[in-house]
């Protein structure tokens, strides 16, 4: 069974940096590792320069690293398609047009991105057994982090539209007089059917989520993405989610002391405040840190790419003892 | 025709009264309450699985939206029934059929 990674922060800390950093850590360490990355703009192809798809596929630069990008956007246009195309097969299309207005506005509610990431999360953690570890990069947007956060809350929604569907069977059942056909029957109704089947997949999210996930927050040295994190990890309290650590990016790297200059002085100012900062997350989060990296000067990829994953501290082999 | 035969015939009507009587007003009426609820159940099932449909967003229709192609007949016959119900008192006072 794989241990899974979530790592989470507000857009633009460098997620994308930090979860290819930690996949490589893990796959560094012997362990078959799938990094899947939610981001839309394709991040996690430009760090490993190569095209990913939506499929796990290996990452040709490195053993034991394989990766694959979900886009929020074509999950929602595929379910779309899927549903639209099981209505075109069982019913007229006279029929189709009322229906089809509130499939189109099922899919652009706001929460059609998240409901239809959270379905591909559950997809590739039930499809997880040839990896050891798999590296979610989460999307900036706070909605994932809840509905990772709310499985049971979907649960309790589906048992209550189980419940109102079996009684309402349960009562036409009885009032079939005689020889008379039932116009419901439980026995083969496909909503039942497919209320049971969600039912159980999110009742299999919910446990995986707690037992053999970890959540891991990245954030950057400034007061925005410090408090963003606070929100984060404060939604997460009331939950029985693991967050173990945070990952401190972007941190601006010291000058020589003989740098006078104004660059130099800019440097040693910001060093300075930055410093303040990491002593206040120390200070009042819960969680420890458990990486400092620096700001690098080019984008993070190649060799820059181990440097980053050998300042990550966690240590993947170490979960095992948890997990398994 | 013969006494016996006659009271035959009378018992045979009789029969057919009573039962006639019995099914309309008794057997009939109850479920017909009975379907009549098991309706309402399923409007109420309806508007929890598709609230947006009257302005009520909700968080689950993404998922919900998948019974959709089972349930397309009823739910216009459903969204049309939520347009024109009048009342509730309307809704249940149509059992003792006035």
């Amino acid at each position: 069974m794989a241990r899974f990674r979530f790592f989470g922060g507000k857009g633009g800390v460098g997620k994308t940096t930090v979860s290819s950093a930690y996949g490589l850590k893990c796959a560094n360490a012997g362990l078959e590792t799938l990094v899947v990355s939610t981001d839309p703009a394709h991040s996690t192809s430009d760090v490993f320069d190569q095209q990913f798809s939506d499929e796990p596929e290996p990452v040709e630069a490195y053993d034991n690293l394989h990766a694959m990008e979900i886009d929020p956007e074509e999950e929602v246009q595929d379910h779309l398609q899927d549903l639209r195309r099981q209505l075109g097969e069982q019913l007229s299309p006279a029929m189709v047009n009322e229906v089809s207005l509130q499939l189109e506005m099922a899919h652009q509610t706001p929460g059609a991105y998240e409901a239809a990431l959270f379905d591909r999360f559950i997809e590739v953690m039930k499809q997880s057994d040839p990896y050891d570890r798999v590296v979610f990069d989460t999307s900036p947007t706070g909605g994932t982090l809840r509905l990772l956060a709310l499985p049971e809350y979907l649960e309790q929604w589906i048992d209550r539209l189980l419940h109102k569907r079996e009684k309402s069977i349960d009562y036409y059942e009885k009032a079939a007089i005689g020889k008379q056909q039932a116009r419901r029957m439980k026995e083969g109704d496909p909503i039942l059917q497919r209320l049971q089947e969600r039912k159980e997949r999110f009742a299999y999210a919910g446990e995986t989520l707690r037992e053999q996930a970890t959540f891991t927050f990245v954030l950057n040295p400034d007061e925005l993405s410090m408090r963003e994190t606070t929100r984060a990890i404060g939604g997460l309290e009331d939950t029985e989610l693991t967050v173990d650590g945070l990952v401190v990016n972007k941190l601006t790297p010291e000058p020589d002391d003989d740098e006078q200059g104004r660059g130099g002085t800019f440097l040693r100012d910001r060093v300075e405040t930055e410093r303040e900062r990491l002593a206040d997350i120390r200070s009042d989060f819960s969680v420890p840190v458990v990486a400092e990296i620096e700001t690098r000067v080019r984008e993070v990829k190649g060799s820059l790419l181990e440097d980053v994953a050998s300042e990550i501290g966690i240590d993947p082999t170490e979960e095992i003892a948890v997990g398994d | 025709m013969t006494l016996a035969e006659r009271i035959d015939e009378f018992l045979d009507t009789l029969k057919l009264w009573a039962r006639g009587l019995y099914h309309g007003m008794l057997t009939h009426p109850a479920y017909e309450t009975l379907e009549k609820e098991a309706e309402d159940l399923e409007d109420a099932f309806m508007l929890a699985c598709f609230p947006d449909a009257f302005g009520i967003p909700s968080p689950v229709s993404y998922y919900t939206a998948e019974f959709l192609p089972y349930l397309a007949d009823e739910f216009e016959a459903w969204q049309r029934r939520m347009w024109d119900r009048d009342s509730l008192i309307e809704r249940k006072g149509q059992q003792y059929h006035f």
